[in-house]
């Protein structure tokens, strides 16, 4: 029982496997690129300014119903009409449109809600506003489903924000628009009911709202998921989780079927592979039947314990072929996690502060207090400076891993022929796995870059063919779901004896490969011609 | 086209007359009666649009010789002058379907409308199963798809300035589109921009304007060329060696009429009593704008509304002060 699948594996074996990997890999991208439509998609609401008579704040104000509300228009201003106040505009948003005669409804395949606000505030030479001013939003967002009576709105959430709104002007002319920035305004973390109301009120009391200039309209931008990408993404999932777990269930049988204990590389195997599965479990389709808002929050946990895992990875896989002095367990590994967890922890902290807290309220951002901005920040910036750091200390080892196997390769022609073939075989195949490592990681950098430089220059003109964005998410998940399937292959224990193999290729040379045979605890032959090469 | 939609009423009428009133606006080609029908808010949508169009004109045309004159007592809005096949007829096709196209996308947008398509590219889906599958097009697509079928349906296709008023519709939707701002926001894990979603936002109309206001000073004058053999006709460049005009220019057949001197059959007013700046080397000043017929000074003592202090929504805190104010008047 030596080494591992990869090393025993005959060339031909291993092209087949690679091209059958490369295929999968392809239908990844396919899939998404063909049948999905784009993952998420935006739609634009304008606001109908309703009028608040009895400044009641507790009454709904809709558009689409029984009875509905009365309406202005406010981009022509009156300067005799004094009679209305700003707290008795509502802005009113019912979403989503109608179209085709047809009341639209959410379907809960969508997932997840994010809106976004933004004014059109027109410019008077009586009234310059700040380059910045403090908005102050009065929200209150209710919903309907389908067999509730149609004035029947239920509270889902409310809140009195303040916001920053950015607003700058290259030519200033009298009822001209300001360019003004988006201001986030909700997340919702899952989108259970079929309509949702919300009414924005701008009220001016002690101060609030009084530097705002003349705001004409309010766009409300609605983001949601496709239904259609969460299908395909979800079908894939339920692809990839029983695939993993059974491959991760052949991979532990062959451990136990060995007489030692698992090695540190097969067990950072495991670990990372039960992270992905938890990362693949399709508990998305709870949202189905259940109204779950912390399902947003929790796929960004399983996808950070997912990054962590792997990124840990990588740095056992490296250390692990220094060919120098092994570290017998994981906890001897702990200097080198350190910046992994470190970063994990301060991304799960803001996670916590951002998105944990919009469970309890939606309009809730980090950003609009200072304090928060600097907590943000810092975490954000603790967070960046532990990926720089892994960064280096991941170059550092891989630069070390194939200075080793450079110097090794150069004692190899001292080395009789057989030992040769065979030990050049190793690193070719090490290499090989490391290049496959660098590509897929190159590749994801690559489409990801590929993607935001087409965004910019997008054609907005016809757009039919090739889905570039749902391409690019499901080929890169089918792309790390396929990587760590293929490194559970490679890297498990092979059955396989070198001798009887290497017979069939130089027969003549059998003393010399008995004494190759290494010990049964070593995990990686390349670790053993370290010491053989060592010795002689 | 949409010229005439200022003679619609503009207060609300009951859902039970509005399609025979329809019927009864003799000015409206059959598409455009069967368009009105459809629904009540279609129609003040447009209406909205053709007025927003007239005034955006007298907007971009306030110094101008020719003002985007509009008189109520006439059959056309804008007088006789729109048959003349001029610069200025251009203009006021472009900004006319300009603005029925952007009027109905805001009522898409605003949910007023509910006959909007969801998705104008793929045909025979199902609203409902579009929406949720992979949601519906901008609305902007409506919109201009609207105004094609609306305003269009007026015109001639093969006549010289049927071609003309097509290519002049068609340019001003396509300003509409090439004006809308992108909009992008990150919403991927922990709020990275691994997921970025953007969008276009429709522009104000006073910029859709403004743009059309630039081709107008660059619109290409352009004669027909016939091919019998192909029985094709198509706009060319009137001179020789010029760029042939692009999608989103505006073109011309005829040169503009004298717009100095008043003359009753065009319904242009000239510019007579026109107040002109003293001071501007431009159109707008007294030596153009008055066809060199010189211009008179008066001073005159105006009470205005001034150091207005403005609080959002409705309060504007004003003085009022006197001043003398001069004013330059052609003769």
């Amino acid at each position: 029982m030596t080494g591992t699948v990869l090393e025993n594996l005959s060339g031909r074996k291993l092209a087949v496997l690679v091209s059958f990997f490369l295929i999968c890999q392809i239908v990844c991208f396919l899939i998404g690129g063909l049948i999905a439509p784009k993952p998420s998609i935006t739609d634009s609401v304008l606001s109908t300014k309703c009028i608040d008579t009895s400044n009641n704040s507790d009454e709904w104000f809709y558009t689409r119903g029984p009875k509905p509300c009365r309406s202005v228009d406010l981009s022509h201003f009156m300067y005799e009409e004094q009679s209305l106040f700003a707290n008795q505009i509502v802005f009113v948003f019912q979403i989503p449109s109608p179209r085709e005669t047809v009341l639209l409804d959410y379907s809960r395949w969508q997932q997840n809600l994010v809106g976004i606000l933004h004014l059109d505030v027109l410019y008077h030479s009586q009234n310059e506003m700040a380059p910045r001013t403090v908005l102050t939003i009065d929200a209150k967002l209710g919903y309907q489903n389908k067999h509730d009576p149609p004035d029947k709105w239920t509270y889902y959430a409310s809140s009195v924000e303040r916001r920053n709104l950015d607003c700058v002007m290259e030519q200033k002319k009298d009822l001209y628009p300001y360019n003004c920035s988006i201001v986030p305004l909700f997340e919702l973390g899952s989108l259970h009911h079929d309509y949702y109301l919300l009414n924005i009120r701008l009220p001016v009391d002690k101060g609030r709202n009084a530097k705002l200039g003349h705001v004409a309209d309010i766009w409300l931008f609605a983001i949601n998921q496709t239904g259609g990408f969460t299908k395909v993404w979800l079908s894939l999932k339920c692809v990839f989780f029983p695939s993993i777990i059974g491959i991760l269930i052949w991979f532990l049988r062959r451990i136990s079927g060995l007489k030692r204990k698992p090695q540190v590389l097969e067990t950072m195997l495991i670990i990372v592979a039960l992270s992905l599965t938890l990362l693949n479990a399709p508990v998305e389709l709870l949202t189905l039947f259940f109204d779950l808002p912390f399902m947003l929050l929790l796929t960004d946990i399983r996808q950070g314990i997912f990054y962590a895992a792997l990124l840990s990875f990588w740095l056992v896989f490296s250390a692990e072929h220094l060919m120098e002095v092994q570290k017998k367990s994981l906890k001897e590994y702990w200097p080198y996690f350190s910046s992994v967890v470190v970063g994990c922890v301060s991304l799960f902290i803001f996670e916590l502060c951002e998105r944990g807290i919009q469970l309890k309220n939606p309009f809730y951002s980090i950003w609009v207090t200072d304090a928060g901005t600097k907590l943000a920040m810092a975490l954000l910036v603790i967070g960046g400076l532990c990926g720089i750091g892994y960064l280096i200390l991941l170059c550092y080892l891989i630069w070390k891993v194939f200075c080793n196997i450079g110097t090794k390769r150069a004692s190899l022609p001292a080395l009789s022929q057989a030992r040769k073939l065979h030990y050049s075989g190793i690193i070719y195949r090490f290499n090989f796995l490391m290049i496959a490592t660098v590509v897929c990681a190159a590749l994801t950098m690559v489409t990801f870059c590929l993607g935001q430089v087409s965004e910019g220059q997008f054609k907005w003109e016809e757009y039919d063919g090739l889905e570039y964005t749902s391409a690019f998410f499901t080929g890169v998940y089918g792309m790390w779901n396929i990587y760590i399937f293929s490194l559970l292959v490679l890297y498990a224990p092979s059955h396989k004896h070198w001798p009887s193999q290497a017979d069939l290729s130089i027969p003549t040379n059998e003393i010399e490969f008995s004494c190759l045979e290494p010990e049964p605890s070593e995990i990686s032959s390349l670790t053993t011609f370290a010491k053989k090469t060592a010795l002689d | 086209m949409g010229i005439q939609g200022n003679h619609l009423p503009a207060g609300k009428s009951t859902a039970v007359n509005f399609k025979d009133r329809c019927q009864k606006l003799w000015f409206f080609t059959g598409r455009q009666k069967q368009l009105c029908s459809l629904n009540e808010n279609v129609m003040n949508a447009v209406g909205h649009g053709a007025r927003l169009a007239i005034e955006e004109c007298q907007y971009q045309f306030n110094m101008l010789r020719w003002n985007c004159s509009t008189f109520s007592d006439s059959d056309s809005i804008f007088g006789a002058v729109t048959t003349i096949k001029s610069r200025e007829t251009a203009f006021i096709h472009a900004i006319t379907s300009a603005g029925v196209a952007y009027s109905i996308t805001r009522a898409c947008t605003k949910g007023d409308l509910t006959d909007c398509n969801c998705d104008t590219r793929k045909r025979g889906k199902k609203p409902r199963k579009q929406w949720q599958w992979g949601g519906c097009s901008e609305d902007i697509h409506f919109g201009e798809k609207f105004s094609r079928d609306f305003v269009d349906s007026h015109e001639p296709g093969d006549s010289a300035q049927g071609m003309m008023n097509l290519h002049n519709n068609e340019a001003g939707r396509r300003i509409i589109r090439s004006r809308m701002q992108r909009v992008c926001k990150c919403h991927g894990m922990s709020g990275s921009c691994s997921v970025r979603v953007c969008w276009r936002k429709l522009p104000s109309f006073r910029q859709v304007g403004d743009a059309l206001s630039a081709r107008f000073e660059g619109a290409s004058s352009v004669k027909l060329v016939e091919k019998k053999k192909k029985n094709v006709k198509k706009l060319r460049a009137a001179t020789k060696g010029l760029k042939q005009p692009n999608n989103t220019e505006l073109v011309y057949l005829e040169d503009s009429p004298d717009y100095c001197e008043k003359n009753e059959t065009l319904g242009i007013l000239g510019t007579h009593g026109r107040i002109c700046n003293r001071g501007s080397p431009g159109l707008d000043g007294c030596k153009l704008l008055c066809c060199g017929r010189g211009y008179q000074t008066r001073v005159r003592e105006v009470e205005e509304k001034c150091r207005c202090r403005f609080v959002w929504c409705c309060n504007v805190l004003c003085e009022k002060c006197r001043f003398k104010k001069e004013e330059h008047i052609c003769n």
